[in-house]
């Protein structure tokens, strides 16, 4: 053990103390500020990253410049508000189906190309007006949700850590 | 000479933060820098690439603004790259809570020396 | 070359070096981001406003948390020295690489000029002059990216969705409880 605490420069004890205190430190304390800020900011940020999802096709944006901003608000809440909450409040399944849901709905759109007789992704085969045009909104929706989903995913699942310490912390 | 250098900043601004990158990959014993290095070396490239496709006085490759545009493959390309480069970074960061977990240091010169079985 | 440029060039590569020679891993987080936020403004001088975009939420925001989230689980090394010791070896190593990479600069087009190879390619001039009727959308870079490049995005949709479920492998999770 001494060797694996002395590299940091402290001795076993005290470093153990010190990650104690952090441990006792973890649960997050509000800050009015912060909270009053996140709470007016949030809506109009997911709005933005609608915005620059659905609006990709005509200006500067997309799938995954909007996937991102959208998945920010969720970092931007659970920071605030505690990632407990946030992630009680989301349910896991609920963010893994979300990108699941992403990547099917892209390949989706590739097939339904395929079952109309075109090549995988030929938007120009569906037989809808303007079917280039909203077979890429639609690509561009599933690379946003998969994006967000997966970038919420990969914060909640560092913020946990790894599931062994969890139960030895348990135990 | 100076002319040289000064029409290619960017890519020399690019070689050096390849450079940056690549030291603190190889440089420094912390493993989250290490990781801050590969990202760092990442931008470089992007900047790389994003600079050959720029061309002065041209505007953005959105066809509602007047001509002529920049073009907008390697944009394509280093926008996915970004994307995907924060996933990487994520595993990589996973992978490092995992490796403090094992052998509770995150010098890497030192996660050899501990030895699995101890 | 206008000022504008020099002076965010100059940020950037400053901010790289404060990344690279702070000892305080959470220093070094903290001026990484103010870096990637100089990127962004680089690519918004390149007129890439897409990437500049996504570097802005990406680099600034998402990169720099997960940094945070990893060092609030395992250790923030505490140390007097402000800066590391330069590792002589890795030095240079890398001025060899700048070095290399710097023999190559004469031999490139110089940046921004109508003559170079990526501007005068036949591949640009087509994406441009078709993108609108083909695809039907006027952003050129929602074209390549959905459109004509639709199958290589559809693969890094994947590579995303492979690094969620990797994270959720490497942490021993079967879902995000």
């Amino acid at each position: 053990m001494s060797a694996v605490a002395a590299p940091d420069g402290d001795d076993p004890e005290e470093s153990e103390s010190q990650r104690q205190r952090e441990r006792a430190d973890r649960p997050y304390v509000e800050s009015p500020i912060i909270m009053a800020t996140v709470r007016i900011v949030a809506p109009f940020v997911f709005t933005l990253g609608a915005f620059v999802m659905f609006h990709g096709a005509d200006s500067a944006g997309g799938g995954f410049q909007g996937g991102v901003i959208v998945g920010t608000v969720i970092l931007m809440v659970a920071i605030a508000f505690g990632v407990e909450p946030t992630r009680d409040w989301l349910s896991a399944s609920l963010l893994t189906t979300l990108v699941v849901v992403g990547v099917a709905l892209f390949m989706g759109v590739g097939l339904t190309a395929l079952a109309f007789g075109g090549a995988f992704l030929e938007y120009t085969a569906i037989p809808v007006h303007h079917a280039s045009k909203y077979g890429i909104e639609l690509v561009e929706v599933g690379i946003g949700i998969v994006v967000s989903g997966a970038v919420v995913g990969l914060f909640f699942g560092l913020a946990s850590g790894h599931a062994g310490d969890d139960a030895e912390a348990e135990s | 000479m100076i002319d040289v250098v000064l029409d290619r900043a960017y890519f020399v601004v690019a070689f050096l933060l390849l450079g940056i990158g690549a030291h603190m990959l190889i440089g420094d014993r912390n493993l989250v820098k290490k990781v801050i290095g590969m990202n760092v070396f990442q931008t470089g490239i992007f900047l790389f690439l994003i600079a050959s496709a720029y061309v002065a006085g041209a505007s953005a490759p959105l066809l509602t603004e007047p001509g002529p545009y920049v073009s907008p493959l390697p944009h394509v390309l280093i926008l996915t790259a970004i994307v995907v480069g924060v996933s990487l970074t994520a595993v990589a960061l996973g992978l490092i809570v995992r490796i403090y977990g094992e052998y509770g240091t995150l010098r890497a010169d030192l996660v050899g020396e501990v030895d699995g079985g101890e | 070359m206008t000022p504008v440029e020099a002076v965010v060039l100059a940020f950037v590569v400053g901010a790289a070096l404060a990344t690279a020679l702070l000892r305080d891993v959470l220093a070094s987080i903290i001026a990484f981001a103010a870096y990637s936020l100089g990127v962004a403004v680089v690519w918004l001088l390149l007129r890439a406003p897409d990437v500049g975009l996504t570097e802005a939420a990406v680099g600034a925001g998402v990169t720099t948390v997960l940094f945070l989230l990893t060092i609030a689980k395992t250790v923030r090394p505490a140390s007097e020295d402000l800066f590391v010791d330069v590792d002589p070896t890795a030095l240079g190593v890398s001025a060899l690489l700048v070095a290399a990479l710097g023999t190559t600069l004469s031999a490139l087009p110089p940046v921004g000029s109508s003559s170079a190879p990526v501007a005068t390619s036949r591949v640009t001039a087509y994406y441009l002059e078709n993108a609108y009727h083909e695809a039907g959308v006027k952003n050129a870079v929602t074209a390549v990216l959905a459109a004509y490049r639709g199958f290589d995005t559809l693969g890094e949709a994947v590579v995303v969705f492979a690094g969620f479920v990797g994270l959720l492998v490497v942490l021993d999770r079967g879902v995000l409880a």
